[in-house]
């Protein structure tokens, strides 16, 4: 049993844990209590007996998973406490509702950063400075190559794109919740005059979206039987998954881009074979993770997810913040 | 006109899949760029003799003492991007740079001409701080381009051919032409455009160009459909490919991937000064065994190549031989529209009379390829298949009625190789990989048995396919013994089929023995690393091979 809170958050490969609230984060198995960071579905699994996550958190994943679990609901910033541990969610800049989680026990706090970001997103609440004793937080870009672009500008470029082959039928290529809200705000925004289809998976979180008071311009949903011709110059959104196999066959004339963080490397575009790739994450990039790590006033950090070996000896040499490895402390 | 142009070039031509795009890119480029500024693009494009100004290490060291910006970290980057210039590029992203723009409408001739020569002869110190300056003087968008021009590295999915095909759609001129221009060495100038697309053609100023090389495809059954007297048959050998020119009574050798090797091989020049007439043969190089009347190992045609004005010890100690395959060209007449029964009969009447006729005995250094005559089908593959024992690594099969075309054309020439040596090999080391399969274990090395233990024979990148790379190297991170930097030690516990040309003994290597091309043929799930092959087995497959 924890004795202090030292050791208060543990990490497995089946997610992080809290032994004394008997609750895990994220978990990739079923367990009885859960606590959800936002709404992807790698950071869900079905079978928990019980769901706490933000109210929006709760809508957006009811609406992709169905009505059949059991989910508990608080608003950022309000406290609950488990088994004698204040808990509570700061938003963190990823999409709509997710959330970092704060944990406080004895007077000391944990703080899970979940994914997170600090650009400006229009879709979603902006990341909240927390202080804490603990920092985990992601790592998933945490190399210095990683540096975004206003998210407007590169919303530039794919307008540019579009309109450099009013012959061709552009599709671009990005996560149906989240991504494809923010590029549709950023993208409204710029000059963009095209028309702009979105497959239906896109389409149910834009409504979601709606549905939680975010403003998403309204766009015609893709119907692939109608005649191809139609979309001859315009934009369609579609999820990553469709890029390999037969979806696309019918298309004669199109080109192809992928708009995520990891298109910043040519080599990882090259081989995912889109034609173009768009640079755009809602992931934190290198200066941003290390800010938050310093804006945090952590004595202790853990990162997961991505290059934290790198990370992790960058501060150990620049600074007096104790970067702790998990695996090593098991 | 700029390198601003060149950087948007190629930001265009990387992001089409299309070969019709990328055409009518190209087409595009060279008709509003002006002529110097083409031939540095075509310079670039080919990128035949792309000159290294700095290397991809003295970049990564310059960030670093300039930004005091760790090196490991750097290395890490690497290990993710493949590319040392990219790498930079992209820490360069959040540094203070493109701040006055006042080199952005810099010109490639400017640039190539002027300010890296310059640059290249500075001392380290002087060489950082001018880098420094230009990273702030160039916009941000080029200077992707300027570092991998700066490290030489330049590259973008475009062949020569393309290339060849849009300035010969530009000018509307024969693409034949066009790709003859390109042969051989391209000193970029306005002249040297002009050139390349005039419509007079002048057959003297090409006189020290060869011809576009003929290449054989591999072998295909339907071949074997046909009657066995359509084609030609010949020793596939393992030496390089050359022609040698003698025109205007100046001779040159030209190898294959375009260089100019007179001065590796003085004794050809000479003998071949002896044979009256002009010509253009096509043919292969080889160090010649003449006791065992063998070809000598390519190791040793290697040494060759590298050495410049060799020793008269070196030319007797590594005896050379041209063997003729083919006559291109005849007293200044091109002949390659010709078909193969013909020039062959021109070679033959036209090589005998050359012997014969020379002052010097020149027949030890020249041969004429014997011609094979397998009865059917079936007799060429045993043919084929007996090719280890004279030395050669098949049979090129030749249609008798086909021109001599330019490049790698279908239904010409055919290699028909035999079966390669195999051994089953286990996985020790792994490597990341570069260019596009950064951030992958993709270069591996693999040991075979000796005493017990297991003792690396061979490195091999190539073989699988996509999604086994990726299992391999979910693998590999899971299974690592021990990280020294790039390179990682694995649990021996996968085997390998590896397939390679030739074995020979070798002091440098610690297993004692080198082979040529190794590559992975099948990945052996099935077989624990106890059924690998030993060393001894390896051995063997060389005493049977002479």
């Amino acid at each position: 049993m924890t004795k202090d809170s030292s050791d208060l958050i543990k990490y497995s490969t089946q997610g992080l844990y809290c032994e004394i609230a008997d609750i895990w984060i994220d978990p990739h198995k079923p367990v009885k209590k859960a606590l959800i960071t936002h709404a992807h579905m790698d950071h869900f699994t079905f079978g928990c007996d019980e769901y706490i996550s933000t109210y929006e958190t709760s809508k957006i994943l009811k609406e992709r998973v169905g009505n059949a679990i059991n989910i508990k609901t608080y608003d950022y910033g309000k406290e609950f406490k488990i088994n004698g541990i204040n808990i509570s969610f700061h938003p963190s800049g990823h999409i709509l509702g997710s959330s970092q989680i704060k944990f406080n026990f004895g007077g000391e706090t944990w703080l899970i950063t979940g994914d997170f970001k600090r650009q400006k997103d229009y879709t979603c609440k902006e990341y909240e400075k927390v202080k804490t004793d603990y920092l985990i937080s992601e790592s998933t870009f945490g190399l210095p190559i990683f540096k975004w672009e206003e998210a407007q500008k590169t919303a530039g470029d794919i307008s540019k794109w579009v309109d450099s082959s009013p012959d061709k039928t552009s599709i671009l290529f990005c996560y149906s919740l989240g991504k494809a809200q923010r590029l549709l705000n950023e993208i409204s925004k710029s000059n963009f005059k095209n028309n702009i289809y979105t497959h239906n998976s896109i389409n149910n979180m834009n409504n979601c979206y709606k549905k939680l008071g975010i403003n998403i311009v309204n766009t015609e949903k893709f119907d692939k039987t109608q005649n191809l011709d139609k979309f001859k110059g315009s934009l369609i959104l579609l999820p990553p998954a469709l890029h390999k196999g037969s979806y696309l066959k019918k298309f004669k004339n199109i080109q192809t881009g992928f708009a995520s963080g990891w298109m910043a490397i040519r080599a990882l575009r090259k081989r995912s074979g889109y034609d173009k790739g768009f640079v755009i994450s809602d992931h934190a990039d290198w200066e941003a993770i290390l800010n938050t790590v310093k804006e945090s006033e952590a004595k202790n950090v853990f990162f997961h997810h991505g290059d934290s070996d790198a990370l992790s000896r960058y501060l150990n040499e620049k600074s007096s913040i104790n970067v702790l490895n998990f695996e090593s402390r098991k | 006109m700029s390198l601003k142009n060149f950087s948007e070039l190629f930001i265009n031509l990387d992001s089409s899949s299309s070969t019709n795009k990328k055409l009518e890119i190209l087409k595009n480029y060279f008709s509003i760029n002006n002529n110097l500024e083409n031939s540095w693009s075509i310079y670039l494009l080919t990128g035949k003799k792309n000159k290294r100004f700095i290397s991809g290490r003295s970049i990564k060291s310059f960030f670093s003492d300039i930004y005091e910006f760790p090196l490991w970290l750097i290395d890490t980057c690497y290990l993710r991007v493949g590319d040392s210039a990219e790498v930079i590029t992209l820490l360069l992203n959040s540094k203070n740079i493109g701040k006055t723009e006042v080199m952005k409408d810099i010109s490639l001739d400017e640039l190539l001409n002027k300010v890296l020569p310059e640059l290249a002869v500075l001392k380290e110190e002087e060489k950082k701080l001018r880098i420094k300056e230009i990273w702030e003087e160039l916009p941000k968008e080029n200077l992707l381009i300027f570092n991998k021009i700066l490290t030489g590295t330049f590259r973008v999915g475009v062949s020569i051919g393309l290339i060849t095909k849009s300035i010969s759609q530009l000018v509307n001129l024969d693409e034949s032409i066009i790709s003859h221009r390109l042969m051989g060495d391209f000193e970029p100038s306005a002249q040297a455009y002009k050139f390349l697309v005039n419509k007079k053609i002048d057959l003297e100023e090409l006189s020290y160009k060869p011809y576009p090389f003929l290449l054989a495809t591999t072998f295909e059954k339907k071949i074997s459909e046909e009657s066995i007297n359509n084609f030609q048959y010949e020793w596939k050998w393992d030496g390089i490919r050359i022609q040698l020119i003698k025109r205007l009574g100046k001779v040159s050798i030209w190898t294959r991937g375009e260089d100019l090797v007179n001065r590796s091989f003085p004794e050809l020049v000479e003998n071949t000064l002896f044979i009256k007439d002009d010509f253009v043969i096509d043919g292969e190089l080889l160090v010649w065994n003449f006791k065992d009347e063998l070809p000598m190992n390519f190791s040793f045609l290697q040494k060759r190549i590298n050495r410049k004005a060799p020793s008269k010890l070196i030319q007797n100690n590594l005896p050379i031989i041209f063997i003729a395959y083919d006559l291109l060209e005849l007293k200044g007449e091109d002949k390659r529209q010709l078909n193969l029964r013909n020039r062959r009969i021109n070679l033959e009447k036209n090589f005998h009379k050359w012997i014969s006729e020379s002052e010097k005995d020149i027949s030890k250094i020249f041969k004429i390829s014997n011609l094979l005559f397998p009865k059917n089908w079936e007799d060429a593959e045993n043919l084929k298949n007996k090719s280890r024992e004279n030395g050669t690594e098949g049979l090129v099969i030749k249609n008798k009625n086909s021109i001599y075309a330019s490049g790698r054309k279908k239904g010409i020439w055919w290699k028909y190789k035999v079966d390669p040596m195999q051994l089953d090999a286990v996985l020790i080391y792994a490597k990341g990989g570069s260019g596009k399969r950064a951030g992958l274990y993709t270069d591996y090395s693999f040991a075979l048995w000796k005493d017990g233990q297991l003792i690396k024979f061979a490195s091999a990148y190539s073989g699988l396919n996509n999604a086994e790379i990726k299992e391999l190297d979910k693998w590999i991170r899971k299974n690592t013994i021990e990280k020294f930097g790039p390179v990682r030690s694995v649990k021996p516990e996968m085997v390998f089929e590896i397939s390679f040309e030739n074995i020979q003994v070798s002091n440098r290597h610690k297993a004692g023995i080198s082979v040529r091309f190794p590559r992975i043929s099948k990945w052996r799930k099935d077989k624990h690393i106890k059924d690998a092959d030993t060393l001894e087995n390896a051995k063997k497959l060389m005493i049977s091979k002479s």
